[in-house]
């Protein structure tokens, strides 16, 4: 083990480590609540910045071997990461006030960037279960009302199952390989021995669960509804990153081959399908998000059937994409004193008439959920589908793109109730939050960049 | 002068009108539409320029750019001018300035954000004709839904939300399938040749396999068919023209519909021509069934609107007709039957508008003797009525005869080869003229002419704004209909290299345009 090593490849993580530290102190010294989001947004901003330099310098190293790594294709997630959860710090600050809130964000994100580096099955296990376990209690956290309770409950439980799953496909690895590299993983794929391949399956079902893929999906709607919406901006954006990103690392640039493509195939093509057609139904925001999800997990799983190299670059792509686009909306979302019934999509009928800007960027993000040029939701889904194509799976991107247009009637539809509705007489007129515009800016300018200069950040990937 | 700067401010002129609406202070109304006007008219100025120094003896791209975009996907930023699309770039800047001025009176609320839309959508038609790259070309013809659904949506009338999801949904349909044929077809060029690209020149010599010819002709066909619409795709029509408002509708008979053909002149038929060989039956025959179909659901309409909009696929279906005929007259007439169609269709939806905003109503039955009450506008209406019958020395007549002339130059031969099918389906096609002269002059009869009734009255004449849009359309339709050889020249290079193409007897010729 190198010190030098272990101080700067893990810069990051060591920020955001101290971020927590003096979070905590402060909490103790001063009992002053609003230092907590100045402490916290400095501290992201800073690993987000060290991320982005070790990308720029094409770090690579392992301070420890075989468990830790760092290299330029971890760096930038790690640094998009970072990056996302700027905006949800901004629309925080009006919801909750108490340290512990950014102490548990901080922790969580520590957990994404530890597995987004990770080499062996324990430091991925860590940081999964560290990712999700602090959300648990952010969705916990907007106590006031009942459903957040059902929420976190169902979350936890759902979770739970989820770790006991993952744990027990990486001990029948391990029990196959005798190694806890994740390397074995990708090994277990070409394998045929029952052990191997039972392990793999079970790995993948938890990752599976974890991203709210159909059948596994059930939790998601309850979850995001009964989270505030700070919190609801954060799973659907950095939690779902951060399960893909674990998907990512297992798989690597591995060929996946024989029974496990019609489980990589199917399964998200009824997700994609589910997830856009239950979404129709919803009559509250956060749970059409939700369904939205699902089915742009289905798209984000259905990259692993692309061959390798392309992989890595469609899903990076469209995480940051999807994460930029889908943050807009919920950064621009007008608040109201009543959380419940803010939620409503009736509440945003007529709301260009009110606030036509944050009208126009709630349309932009669904149009780019959507997937509709000039967008750049666009790019994003075509890539994915141009890398299944590629790898020669012609009728599952057929389908997958006439799943994905089952999900336009009800993107438009927002459209529709902010642009074509009389006002409602229980709209909300409550003022944004605080620092929704300065949230919605950060949003937009990388939303405008991408939808005109794609390729900047492809060349990148 | 006129050079590729040129032809790149024209296309984003409308982006800069966008910009400029967006920063003015709000409840400045008049100033917003002014401000619209004069930026079309500058567009329109600027197209007129490109358009005299187009030089038709030249072939392939004229004030071409090609700029990278994605690298790594060999998309580019490619965009020209070539024999095709220059009439219909032309067409586009020339309504573009009507359908300002022509919603100056009838849209007051939201003025703002409609004219930014209708900058939107002309950027997005524009850029249509103009992309030379497929993945461009799908970007721009995607973006067109925006404007378009919220034009209708917003400013449409009482069913207008039903009408506006309708098309959205039945066009993005369409253009999912033309997107997984589009990734397909590029990834099969890479495969085959190592090009990864998607400019059109490249795609052009693909050379696929029939069997696969046939499947992307039929995903690229299904999107360009309903945006035609080809009969039976055509549902969405009638709704979205009667809900739209004016400006709407102009912008979707005058321009919007004309994508549908022109994507299967440009893509459809030269990127698969042994599969669009195999299929000119089909397509023959569909075209036949618009035209007559289309003439005799016109025929039994009430709603003026709707009279117009059936109308439409009747008179694109002479388009298809002669696209499909592969004979030069055929596909000449084609494109002189397009623009000819975008200003007389264009112009029948304005002047329906006009009189809406005074009567409130598009009931044929409500009205009767407007040669009385209101002259000027019952010359201007008769003058387009006769025109879309496709009297001579109006377009409507050049086109629609060239395109029939095609059909039976195509299929003479083959008559007398002992195949009959082509001629019979000529010759059902005439019928479509008569037909469209009975539903044309059944609707002038009503509303010009017998007993004297409209509602709200008394009506006021046209005024001056109205007068010189209707002047402007007379005098393009008129200058068409009695100089054709001018339009026809531009397009005759690009005509035979489609022709040459499709029909394979250019297969030597590695790049045409």
């Amino acid at each position: 083990m190198n010190w030098h090593d272990v101080l700067t490849a893990m810069l990051p993580e060591h920020i955001l480590l101290a971020g927590m530290v003096l979070l905590l102190c402060l909490e103790i010294v001063s009992g002053r609540d609003r230092d907590g989001f100045f402490v916290a947004l400095l501290t992201v901003a800073a690993a987000a910045v060290a991320a982005c330099d070790l990308f720029a310098q094409g770090y690579a190293g392992s301070p420890f071997a075989g468990h830790f790594s760092v290299s330029p294709m971890t760096s930038l997630p790690k640094a998009a990461i970072l990056a996302l959860t700027l905006p949800v710090l901004l629309i925080s600050r009006d919801d909750f006030a108490e340290t512990r809130y950014y102490v548990l964000l901080l922790a969580s994100l520590y957990g994404a960037c530890l597995l987004v580096s990770s080499d062996s099955f324990l430091t991925l296990f860590l940081g999964i279960e560290l990712m999700s376990l602090p959300v648990y209690v952010l969705v916990l956290l907007a106590f006031l009302r009942p459903e957040s309770t059902e929420a976190a409950l169902k979350y936890l439980v759902l979770g739970g199952a989820a770790t006991a799953t993952l744990l027990m496909g990486v001990s029948l690895l391990y029990g196959w390989s005798g190694s806890l590299g994740i390397t074995a993983f990708t090994s277990a794929l070409s394998a045929t021995q029952p052990l191997a391949t039972g392990g793999a399956v079970l790995v993948v079902a938890a990752l599976l669960l974890k991203a709210a893929i159909v059948p596994f999906h059930a939790w998601a709607p309850d979850a995001y509804e009964g989270a505030s919406v700070p919190v609801t901006a954060y799973m659907a954006t950095v939690i779902k990153a951060g399960v893909l990103l674990a998907a990512l690392r297992l798989f690597g640039t591995a060929l996946v081959t024989g029974p496990m493509v019609s489980l990589l195939a199917v399964l998200p093509l009824v997700s994609m399908a589910w997830g856009n057609l239950a979404a129709i139904r919803q009559t509250s925001f956060r749970r059409m998000i939700a369904y939205s999800s699902i089915a742009h997990a289905g798209y984000l799983y259905y990259a692993f059937l692309g061959a390798g190299p392309g992989r890595y670059q469609a899903i990076v792509f469209y995480l940051i994409v999807y994460g930029v686009m889908n943050l807009l909306a919920f950064v621009a979302l007008p608040r109201s004193v009543d959380d419940t019934r803010q939620d409503h999509l009736d509440a945003l009928q007529g709301l260009f008439h009110r606030q036509p800007v944050a009208a126009l960027v709630i349309a932009a993000a669904m149009l780019s959920l959507a997937g509709i040029p000039p967008l750049p939701g666009f790019a994003a889904k075509f890539l994915i589908f141009r890398n299944v194509l590629a790898a020669g799976y012609t009728t599952y991107a057929v389908l997958g793109l006439v799943a994905s247009y089952l999900g336009i009637y009800f993107y438009l539809r927002v459209i529709q109730y902010m642009f074509m509705s009389a006002e409602s007489p229980d709209a909300v007129r409550g003022r944004p939050r605080r620092l929704a515009f300065l949230a919605t800016v950060l949003c937009l300018v990388p939303a405008i960049l991408l939808s005109f200069f794609p390729g900047w950040l492809l060349d990148r990937l | 002068m006129a050079d590729s700067t040129l032809l790149n401010l024209v296309l984003w002129l409308p982006i800069l009108g966008i910009v400029a609406i967006a920063l003015l202070p709000r409840g400045r109304d008049s100033l917003v539409r002014n401000l619209s006007l004069a930026v079309m008219l500058l567009q329109l100025a600027m197209t007129a320029i490109l358009y005299v120094h187009f030089d038709p003896s030249v072939s392939g791209l004229q004030f071409a750019t090609n700029q990278p975009w994605i690298r790594e996907w060999g998309i580019g930023y490619n965009i020209g001018l070539d024999g095709i699309n220059v009439l219909l770039v032309a067409l586009t800047a020339f309504l573009g300035p009507l359908v300002v001025a022509g919603a100056f009176s009838a849209i007051q609320k939201d003025v703002k954000l409609f004219y930014a839309m209708v900058f939107f959508i002309q950027f997005a038609m524009l850029g249509t004709f103009l992309a030379q790259d497929l993945f461009l070309f799908y970007v721009f013809w995607e973006a067109m839904l925006i404007p378009m659904f919220l034009i209708i949506g917003i400013w449409g009338g009482e069913r207008r939300i039903y009408a506006t999801i309708k098309f959205v949904l039945y066009t993005a349909f369409g253009s999912i399938l033309m997107l997984a044929a589009v990734i397909y077809l590029v990834y099969s060029l890479q495969q085959r040749t190592g090009i990864n690209s998607f400019a059109f020149v490249d795609l052009y010599g693909s050379d696929l396999p029939l069997r696969t010819q046939m499947w992307l002709l039929a995903a690229f066909g299904l999107s360009f068919a309903i945006k035609v619409p080809i009969v039976p795709l055509h549902t969405w029509l009638p709704d979205a023209h009667v809900e739209a408002p004016t400006a709407g509708s102009v912008i979707l008979a005058g321009v919007l519909l004309k994508m549908g053909t022109y994507g299967f002149m440009k893509l459809g038929f030269p990127l698969f021509p042994e599969a669009t060989r195999a299929c000119t039956p089909v397509l023959m025959t569909l075209a036949v069934i618009s035209i007559v179909y289309g003439a005799c659901l016109a025929l039994v309409q009430n709603d003026i609107k709707k009279i117009i909009a059936y109308s439409s696929i009747s008179h694109l279906g002479y388009v298809m007709l002669g696209l499909v005929s592969l004979d030069l007259v055929g596909i000449q007439g084609a494109i002189v039957q397009m623009v000819s169609h975008g200003l007389v269709a264009g112009g029948l939806f304005l002047m329906v508008g006009m009189i809406y905003e005074r009567c409130h109503t598009r009931d044929l039955a409500a009205y009767g003797g407007l040669a009385k009450l209101l002259p000027v506008f019952a010359v201007f209406f008769a003058i387009l009525t006769l025109a879309s019958i496709g009297l001579p020395t109006t377009s409507g007549f050049t086109g629609e005869f060239m395109a029939l002339l095609g059909a039976f130059n195509a299929a003479w031969p083959l008559h007398e080869a002992g195949y009959d099918l082509p001629l019979v389906l000529a010759v059902i096609a005439v019928s479509g003229v008569v037909l469209g002269a009975l539903y044309m002059l059944r609707l002038a009869q009503q509303l010009l002419f017998g007993k004297t009734r409209a509602p709200h009255q008394p009506l006021t004449d046209l005024n001056t704004r109205e007068r010189v849009i209707l002047v402007a359309i007379v005098a393009a339709v008129f200058t068409i209909g009695l100089y054709p050889e001018e339009p026809l020249r531009k397009t005759e290079l690009a005509a035979r290299e489609y022709q040459q193409i499709v029909t394979g007897t250019a297969l030597d010729q590695e790049s045409l345009p």
